[in-house]
């Protein structure tokens, strides 16, 4: 696919970020003294390299310049290899791939979060008409325990359709169900309305046999994604309880060439082990944002079970912003488990605007009825569906 | 009865629909739902998967456990059931010094148990209730000496806290 991207990056800068991503992965904990272990997967064929290279090359001295090309040569390859990493999503339920998406639609512009405080919802209108044309809403949203129980309460079913035709795309955690037909019946309850939604999801994912799905929900009249660069995140390692759920997608637009694109990066953390678990997702943002040389815009979204104050490592990632602060994202309003992260020199497509979505208020429920729906509330994000270019400044205050 | 006896007897009750609002219920009431601690670790060997599923959410938000759940909780650390056990020891670590009296549970789980998930669990666990007995510190070692990278990692964590 042709596209112009007109950010760039300094090689040097990126690579160190990698080589520690992969170090992590593959390493085990082995420490600096194994750090040249011959036997790891990507480090290891560096070491093996030059062992060979000198075995072969006695009597040539072996200076940095021929270390570095080594290293850099192994990390391109590591960086493909991360990309094949991705374990490809062959869920039978994607819903969509390029070009089998109906046009963008003409109508009415109305930002969502304008009618969500409005309390708005026309059922007989679309829902992409009450959303701005040139934005994207994208959200996050935990729909605590989502399987057969809760898509057999209509009253639930209908406030979470309600909530999804507010977005452009929503990356949903918890699905808990051995039922295959979940997705597909969620998706028909927020088509009723006439609305183009499509899915895909992930694998079932935990360590125990009470397993989770991530779900990314999307509007196929305002997004598409690329069918070749789906899948869930390898984690050689097991840092994490929940390997992420990475998908990359691009706006709906006449020039598709100058579309907004983008990674999404969907997760879900173990709250037992928050800490060790957000340190981990530092790296797999910085992997993703490596993973293609056209693509560095990386939205990092989800319940990561850590308020503003307990971003770790991924707060240190240079220009890295996210967008909830002093506000609570859950549904009793007293802690603030979920967010949106991205670079803010990078993705400069973000619009300033964000909100939690407040169900209780937007739909007229009780706190009960609310909490019957999720212990979570959406949090979204706009930008814009035009690439932006690349300037050294940041968008968010950090 | 009041609102909580009545969860508690529908969370044991024979008719799954029931155990199933009970269950609901409880993943709807974040850390408040910790007076029956114990019970929803039972309901994770439940025989109905919604059951197990909203017992299992509800476990997730629940903070750190009553200290009169403790011993129930010791025991249900050794359940057949591979979940029941898994949230037992989670319970126990998130306890902290309360559930100092697990630690031999613990290190029995961590050095026998075929569950790779609960002995990573268990090693997390001791570390969190900061057990130091010499029992303790040859079953966390030898896990650190392990294949199982997770378990080695968390292991270590656990002997330098």
């Amino acid at each position: 696919m042709a596209r112009r991207k007109t950010k760039s990056r300094s090689k040097s800068r990126s690579r160190i970020p990698l080589l520690l991503w992969l170090f992590t992965l593959f390493s085990g904990g082995g420490g600096v003294g194994g750090y040249l272990n011959p036997d790891w997967p990507i480090i290891g064929p560096i070491v093996t390299s030059l062992i060979h290279w000198r075995q072969e090359n006695p009597d040539v001295a072996l200076d940095g310049n021929l270390i570095r090309q080594a290293v850099n040569d192994e990390i391109h390859n590591a960086t493909n290899a991360v990309v094949n990493q991705i374990r490809p999503n062959t869920n039978p339920y994607e819903q969509t791939s390029y070009g089998q998406n109906a046009s963008i639609q003409n109508g009415q512009v109305v930002p969502a979060q304008y009618a969500a405080a409005r309390g708005q919802n026309n059922s007989s209108q679309h829902s992409t008409n009450r959303r701005p044309i040139d934005k994207l809403l994208i959200a996050t949203f935990n729909i605590q325990v989502f399987g057969k129980s809760k898509m057999a309460k209509p009253e639930v079913v209908d406030v979470l359709a309600k909530v999804v035709r507010h977005f452009d795309l929503v990356a949903i955690q918890e699905v808990r169900a051995q039922d295959d037909n979940i997705l597909p019946d969620f998706i028909r309850a927020i088509n009723a309305d006439g609305s183009q939604y499509g899915f895909i999801i992930g694998p079932r994912i935990g360590r125990t046999s009470s397993t989770e799905q991530y779900v990314y929900v999307f509007d196929q009249t305002r997004v598409e994604y690329d069918p070749n660069a789906v899948g869930t995140m390898t984690d050689p390692s097991d840092m994490l309880h929940r390997e992420p759920f990475v998908a990359r997608f691009r706006a709906r637009t006449g020039s598709p060439q100058h579309a907004f694109t983008f990674w999404m990066v969907n997760t879900h953390t173990d709250p037992d082990e928050v800490p060790q678990e957000v340190a981990a997702l530092a790296d797999a943002f910085e992997v993703m944002q490596r993973s293609r040389k056209d693509e560095d815009d990386v939205i990092l979204l989800g319940d990561l079970n850590a308020d503003e104050t307990q971003m770790g490592r991924l707060g240190t990632i240079p220009a890295m912003g996210w967008v909830v602060r002093g506000a609570m994202t859950n549904t009793r309003k007293n802690k603030a488990y979920d967010n949106i992260l991205f670079s803010t020199t990078t993705t400069r497509e973000f619009t300033g605007r964000w909100g939690v979505f407040d169900i209780e208020k937007t739909f007229g429920l009780t706190r009960q009825q609310a909490l019957a729906v999720s212990d979570h509330l959406p949090v979204w994000a706009e930008f814009s569906v035009w690439e932006a270019p690349t300037a050294n400044r940041s968008v968010v205050p950090r | 009865m009041d609102a909580k006896q009545r969860i508690q007897t529908l969370l044991a009750s024979s008719v799954s629909a029931e155990r199933l609002e009970a269950a609901e219920q409880l993943c709807q009431m974040g850390q408040d739902a910790s007076f029956v601690a114990a019970e929803l670790v039972a309901a994770c060997a439940d025989d109905e998967e919604d059951v197990r599923a909203s017992a299992v959410g509800a476990l997730e938000e629940l903070g750190p456990p009553p200290v009169s759940a403790i011993d129930s909780l010791i025991a249900l650390a050794t359940s057949n059931d591979p979940l029941a056990a898994y949230w037992a020891i989670t319970l126990l670590g998130r306890a902290e010094t309360n559930a100092s009296g697990g630690a031999a549970t613990l290190v029995d789980v961590l050095s026998n148990s075929s569950d790779g998930s609960a002995r990573q669990r268990a090693a997390w666990a001791l570390g969190k209730i900061g057990a130091k007995d010499s029992a303790t510190i040859a079953a966390l070692q030898q896990a650190a000496a392990s294949g199982d990278p997770r378990l080695a990692r968390i292991a270590q964590q656990s002997l330098t806290q």
